[in-house]
């Protein structure tokens, strides 16, 4: 189940496996095997993501964080060449500055 | 993921604002999901409106199915999704086949809708707008996400390609769709559309090949208001900020 909030705060490895965990969910796992997931591994390049599915990535995100992270709303002030740019990193950095 | 049940199928959702007094629906586009909405133009609209969105059936998240692409089984759907949800009476607005789906629910359940903003629908009768219903193929997927795709402007991967694929090869060959479609040819040449009195508002591309369907639907529905922007038939993603603008205005206008 992906529904617990932490309270304790995430350092930026365990944020980077989180979302690894997140993304294997998300597209599965025979998918990610084939893949070298970074920091740098942009979402619609690297990881070859499409919109509903970072849209369920940002459900999990939601699930596990709650209130803590507005995760869909710093995504909504993204352009499309924005988001098409969108990496882990960028992620894992916006996170973190949430939990400080 | 919120998925409720509606009419004995899953549906995928995704509710924004949900303490809000007015709800606004907004219906997606045939192969699309309601991605096309969430990122950007229902974060807007949710400022002032508890905004609901939905994956049609087969599309997105929500369960497959085979038969029911038809207009009236389409808005069985969204009426039974308003029941599931307890929303008596929505802003309402659609997209391409979203906007058909959303006049066809002005005709049958007028009194269900408050304000009624279609975004580029097609004419049915227009072989053009269906045309891509009869020459699907391989190429044609290619060609047709690499120019035409409502969900990304990046080159698509292989996987992104197959499992688009797999979508289209279910919807063109397995379920009804391409008849349905068909069917409902004279959906604008019929008198229902001179009967919706809600107050409407057209939202096409200028360089829209649908751009004469809302000339058409302008002259038909007689409460309504036709604004053409800069883009194609790809507004919501080409210019989604002017769109949610101008939704959100449409919506509060008093």
């Amino acid at each position: 189940m992906d529904t617990i909030t932490t309270a304790t705060k995430m350092n930026s490895e365990e944020i980077f496996d989180l979302m690894k965990q997140f993304i294997t969910e998300v597209i599965g796992e025979e998918f990610v095997e084939e893949m070298d997931i970074t920091p740098e591994s942009s979402f619609t390049k690297d990881l070859e993501m499409d919109s509903i599915e970072i849209v369920s990535f940002s459900e999990k995100i939601k699930a596990h964080f709650g209130d803590q992270i507005d995760f869909t709303g710093w995504l909504s002030e993204m352009d499309l060449d924005q988001l098409i740019n969108l990496n882990l990193g960028m992620i894992i950095s916006y996170i973190e500055e949430c939990q400080s | 993921m919120p998925i409720v049940k509606v009419n004995d199928r899953e549906v995928h959702i995704q509710e924004l604002n949900k303490g809000a007094a007015e709800t606004v629906i907004l219906v997606h586009g045939m192969f699309s999901n309601l991605s096309v909405y969430y990122f950007s133009i229902a974060p807007i609209l949710a400022a002032q409106f508890h905004v609901v969105l939905y994956d049609l059936k087969s599309h997105g998240m929500s369960e497959k199915t085979l038969h029911g692409y038809d207009l009236n089984s389409m808005t069985d759907d969204l009426l039974a999704l308003m029941e599931t949800l307890e929303l008596k009476k929505v802003y309402l607005g659609g997209y391409s086949f979203g906007g058909l789906i959303a006049l066809r629910m002005a005709t049958r359940f007028p009194e269900r809708i408050k304000k009624l903003a279609i975004i580029e629908a097609p004419d049915p009768s227009d072989e053009k707008a269906r045309g891509i219903i009869d020459e699907y193929s391989r190429e044609f997927l290619e060609h047709y996400v690499e120019n035409f795709t409502d969900t990304t402007k990046v080159k698509m991967g292989k996987r992104q390609m197959e499992k688009n694929h797999r979508m289209y090869e279910y919807l063109f060959y397995q379920t009804s769709i391409k008849q349905d479609m068909i069917n409902e040819q004279d959906f604008f040449g019929s008198g229902g559309l001179t009967r919706v009195s809600h107050e409407t508002f057209l939202l096409y591309g200028w360089f829209s090949n649908c751009l004469d369907a809302g000339k058409l639907l302008n002259r038909k529905i007689k409460n309504s208001r036709l604004l053409a922007i800069e883009g194609d038939h790809n507004i919501p993603i080409q210019h989604p900020q002017q769109v949610a603008d101008n939704l959100l205005n449409f919506f509060q206008q008093t």
